[in-house]
Formats: structure tokens, C-alpha cells, sequence
């Protein structure tokens, strides 16, 4: 037992595989939580877009500054993109097309901007993979801000986002502004996106954002278990990812790259769970067809 | 909430009042001419074929919808006071699978005197158990929205907005569909609400409905095509004017359009 779970807590004695733990706990905490509101509203494709379109950001913010600039460029990118999305959801007639225009553009800007530099395929993998293991203190700092900023929007409108998911037209109806509320929401996606970039690199962020919200729901029908259960879920794949990729690493040689591996938990802890569900519900229909408890009206 | 003898004598306050209004969507106009008031405890009937407008004027009112001319005020305030006016939309715009319980949806309607940061408490919970009260299902507190009959959500629904306390409350076909005792258990409800001094505006095309709660009538087809006290505005002739049909016929109780589902 000892040789099983020793690595899930050995490697983190480290200083380079702490780091990158709590990077990905933080991660882990405001994805699962933002993650619920893009599955309850239906956003995965506009997230998907988000991710695309902080790119460039990222790739500026890189070219001009440096590791240390990355983040100021990729923040003002993800807010900007923020709100073009939003209004365009509202304005556009066909919103995926616009959506879909928009944010290939901008990703293709991105890898422009990086190809003017000269070592360009090493520097272009760190930002499309990332680089979690060789995440420095500062960065460590940085990513918690910004998710800490991610948490206080969503913390602080969660019952209103709720609420929007849910019936929008009451919710106007009530005197609230949709609009202000999808905007917050989409800046904390962005948010997210940009503090997982260079954690899991651009192209693995959605599975960070999209899988702990869909097993939540899979496991629970109950609202405000969906967030806790998210957030849990992402930081247990989170921290099995690494000690996974840590334990290949050293006992075995084999180099994984370590967002991908974390990425690859999370898919197939989604997928133990989709079983589960599975199983669960087959054995549970027998019960189910016997005669309603209750007669449907009072 | 009207215990004081004295306060009878006071002439009754008008909750809505609509002049001359027209309302569009994306400029393209969607309903003009319309000119009605409705007083505290007293329910007006919206009647009109599908796509008449009923909805519109519904959103129009909680400025859901442009307004081209014309002025809505409610309370005699050109903008609704927050959380005077309460909605209870069609429940087929709703998600059934979402994961969320009677009780929490009802509890939405407290959100707007919540504001952002706190969080629900014994009172919020109090009100919430007492508007499901209202409509007949605390029983079913518990249950995930999704899974009630269509009868029940459309009294979830109507219980938010009570919960809210609303002093006018906007109905959207609320007895669509609903079997007889859902039905019943909805008129009780307005009924209720009415001796509390809630001004009701409900969109029906249920005339036996429109006359088992509704004072007045107000007739609609793009325009307004007559309003009054329903026994004068519920005539033969009108109801043929609105429903653009030479073969209405009418009884007491139902009204018969070739086409339609009778009532």
C-alpha cells in the first residue's frame, strides 16, 4: 500500500512539483465552480472560442515581455475577447458562425505574432502544451490572483447566474441585466482560460473548464452540490495527473509531457463516472417502474 | 393585508396604467393602440388568438420589449419600483433537465431583496414556504422542478413571484394545459392574491377562465380591439372582431372557433 500511494505524496516534496500542484489546486477550485455555470448554460462552444481568442494575447504578451509579461497581455486579450463575445452572442444573428470567424482569426494571429520569433516551434509547443513543471514562483503568484479575481465574479453573482441559466426572461423580468451578468461570466472564463494557458497550454484548457462541471453533473441532480463536487473532482484528477506523470518519469523513464497527462485523468475520471452513471441507472430502473409513490397533482 | 376598515374608503390605487403605448420588436411593430388601466385587487383578462400580441404586451410592460409610443407606468412610476412587478412565464422555455428543486426556484423569487452578496435567511426561507403554501404545493418542496407535471411548474412559477411579494403580477397563459385540479388550485391562488390587493394581468384564451377571475376584459389582435367590464366587452361581435372568424359562437361559458381546441 505504502509503494502505491507513497508517489502521491513523496513527489510533492520537490519545490518544482509543489508548484505546479498548487497552480493546478487553484485552477482546480475556480474551474470546477465557473466550469458548472458553462455546463448549466450551454457555453462550451463559446468557451472553446475564448480559448482561442486569448491566444494572441498570450503570444504578444510573450513576444514583448517575456515569461513575466505573458500574463498582462493574455489578461487584456481575455477581457477584450470577453466582451466582443458577448455582445456578439447577443447582437449576431448566427452566433456560432460569428463566433467561429472571429476567434480562428485571432488564433491565427497568435501563432503570426509568435513565428517572428526565433526559436519559434520550441516557444510556440510551451504555449499550446504549457510548461507546468518548470512554472516559476512568480508565475505561481500571478495565476493565483488571477484566479482569485475569476472567483470573486462568479462568487459574488453566483445566485444571479444561476438564475440566468435557468430562466433568463424572469430574471429580466426581475430587474437584473443579463447582459452584465454573461458579461461577467465570459471575463471569468477568460480569466480562466488565461491562468490555465500556461499551466496545461491553450489547447488543453477547455477540458480543465468543461469536464469537472459535466461529471458534477453526471454524479448530482442537487444545485449547490454541483460546485463543490467540480472543483473536488478537478483537484483529485489534478493531483493524480502529476504524480502519475512524476512516477513514469522516474521509475519508469517515460517522459510525459504533464499537462496532457493531467488533462488525460480528468477525461478518464469522466469516464469512470459516465460508467458508474450507467450502471447505476440500469440497476435503478426495475425500482422505477413500479407504481408512482404519489399522484402527480395535489 | 387590507384589515383596516378606513383604508376601504380610500379610493383604490392604480397598480398599471398603459396610454396610447405601441411596442416593436427590432423595429418592426408588433402591437400599437394600446390604452388600459387595472387597479389594486382587481384582475384584467388579455384575450386574443395566438400571436395577438398577448406576450408582447406582457414584456412590453416589464420593458422586456421596446415601447415605440406612448408611456407605461406602474404604481404611477414611469419605471417600475424593483420587485413591484411580478412575471410567471410559459414553462416550456424551460430547461426540464436542469438540476434545480421547486423550492430553490421559488427562492429565485426572493433573489432581487437578497442583492448580490447575501446570502437566503429564516425569513427568504419562511416566504418561500409559505408562497408554495399559496399555491398548494408545499408537499412537493423538495422535488427537482424538472420532474412536476406542467400544471405544478406553472405554480412553481407562480409561486416565485409571490414569494417576491409582488404588488402587480403578470400571468403568460398560466392555465395552458393544466387538468382541472391544477386549474382550480390556480384560480384559489389569484383569488387569494386579489383580497391581498395584487393587481392581476393574465393572458388566457380560456374565456371561462377570463370570467371566473377577471373583472375586466382587454381584447387584442396586433391592436387593441376593445376593453371594458367583461360582460359588456365579451360580446358575439367582438370576440368574431379579434378572432378574425364569421364562425365564432358563443354561450355562456365557451367560446367555439372553428379550428381551435374549444374551451
Amino acid at each position: 500500500m505504502a509503494d502505491l500511494f507513497g508517489p502521491l505524496v513523496t513527489a510533492f516534496s520537490l519545490p518544482f512539483m509543489a508548484r505546479a500542484l498548487v497552480v493546478l489546486l487553484a485552477l482546480s477550485l475556480v474551474a470546477g465552480i465557473v466550469g458548472v455555470l458553462v455546463n448549466l448554460r450551454s457555453l462550451e462552444f463559446i468557451s472553446d472560442g475564448l480559448t482561442h481568442s486569448v491566444f494572441p494575447g498570450i503570444a504578444i504578451g510573450f513576444v514583448w515581455g517575456g515569461r513575466e509579461g505573458l500574463f498582462v497581455g493574455a489578461m487584456i486579450a481575455a477581457v477584450l475577447a470577453a466582451i466582443v463575445l458577448t455582445v456578439i452572442t447577443r447582437r449576431a444573428v448566427s452566433g456560432d458562425a460569428a463566433i467561429a470567424i472571429v476567434f480562428t482569426a485571432m488564433f491565427s494571429i497568435g501563432i503570426l505574432v509568435v513565428s517572428r520569433q526565433t526559436n519559434y516551434a520550441g516557444q510556440l509547443e510551451q504555449l499550446l502544451f504549457g510548461r507546468l513543471l518548470t512554472v516559476t514562483a512568480a508565475e505561481v503568484t500571478q495565476t493565483l490572483v488571477i484566479c482569485a479575481i475569476a472567483l470573486l465574479l462568479v462568487g459574488l453573482t453566483l445566485k444571479q447566474q444561476v438564475f440566468r441559466a435557468f430562466d433568463r426572461t424572469a430574471l429580466a423580468a426581475a430587474g437584473y441585466r443579463p447582459l452584465l451578468l454573461d458579461l461577467v461570466l465570459n471575463v471569468a472564463i477568460a480569466l480562466v482560460v488565461v491562468a490555465a494557458s500556461s499551466a496545461v497550454g491553450n489547447l488543453l484548457v477547455l477540458a480543465v473548464l468543461i469536464v469537472p462541471g459535466a461529471v458534477a453533473r453526471l454524479i448530482t441532480v442537487r444545485l449547490w452540490l454541483l460546485f463543490p463536487l467540480a472543483a473536488c473532482f478537478a483537484a483529485l484528477c489534478a493531483w493524480v495527473g502529476l504524480a502519475v506523470g512524476f512516477e513514469a518519469s522516474v521509475s519508469a523513464g517515460i517522459d510525459l509531457p504533464s499537462g496532457a497527462t493531467v488533462v488525460l485523468v480528468l477525461v478518464a475520471g469522466y469516464l469512470l463516472v459516465l460508467l458508474g452513471r450507467l450502471v447505476f441507472d440500469r440497476m435503478r430502473r426495475p425500482a422505477l417502474s413500479a407504481p408512482e409513490p404519489e399522484p402527480a397533482t395535489a | 393585508m387590507n384589515e383596516n376598515p378606513s383604508q376601504q374608503r380610500i379610493p383604490v390605487p392604480l397598480a398599471l396604467r398603459v396610454s396610447g403605448a405601441s411596442f416593436a420588436y427590432a423595429q418592426t411593430p408588433a402591437l400599437t393602440g394600446i390604452d388600459f388601466d387595472l387597479h389594486a385587487g382587481e384582475a384584467v383578462a388579455l384575450i386574443g388568438p395566438n400571436g395577438s400580441g398577448k406576450s408582447t404586451l406582457l414584456k412590453g410592460i416589464l420593458g422586456l420589449i421596446q415601447r415605440t409610443e406612448g408611456t407605461v407606468e406602474v404604481l404611477g412610476q414611469a419605471t417600475a419600483p424593483a420587485g413591484t412587478v411580478g412575471y410567471v412565464p410559459q414553462t416550456d422555455e424551460l430547461d426540464p433537465e436542469f438540476p434545480v428543486s421547486l423550492e430553490q426556484v421559488v427562492m429565485m423569487g426572493r433573489y432581487r431583496e437578497l442583492g448580490w452578496l447575501r446570502l437566503p435567511g429564516k425569513k427568504d426561507r419562511r416566504a418561500v414556504a409559505e408562497a408554495l403554501e399559496t399555491v398548494g404545493l408545499g408537499h412537493r418542496a423538495k422535488t427537482r422542478f424538472g420532474e412536476l407535471s406542467g400544471g405544478q411548474q406553472q405554480r412553481g412559477l407562480l409561486a416565485r413571484a409571490v414569494a417576491a411579494g409582488p404588488r402587480l403580477l403578470l400571468l403568460d397563459e398560466p392555465f395552458n394545459g393544466l387538468d382541472q385540479s391544477n386549474r382550480e388550485a390556480l384560480v384559489g391562488t389569484v383569488e387569494r392574491l386579489k383580497a391581498d390587493g395584487v393587481a392581476v394581468l393574465v393572458s388566457t384564451h380560456d374565456l371561462e377562465l377570463a370570467r371566473a377571475v377577471c373583472e375586466r376584459v382587454l381584447l387584442l389582435n396586433g391592436n387593441q380591439v376593445a376593453f371594458g367590464p367583461r360582460e359588456s366587452v365579451l360580446t358575439l361581435e367582438n370576440v368574431q372582431r379579434t378572432f378574425h372568424e364569421v364562425g365564432v359562437e358563443m354561450d355562456q361559458h365557451t367560446l367555439v372557433i372553428p379550428g381551435h381546441e374549444g374551451h
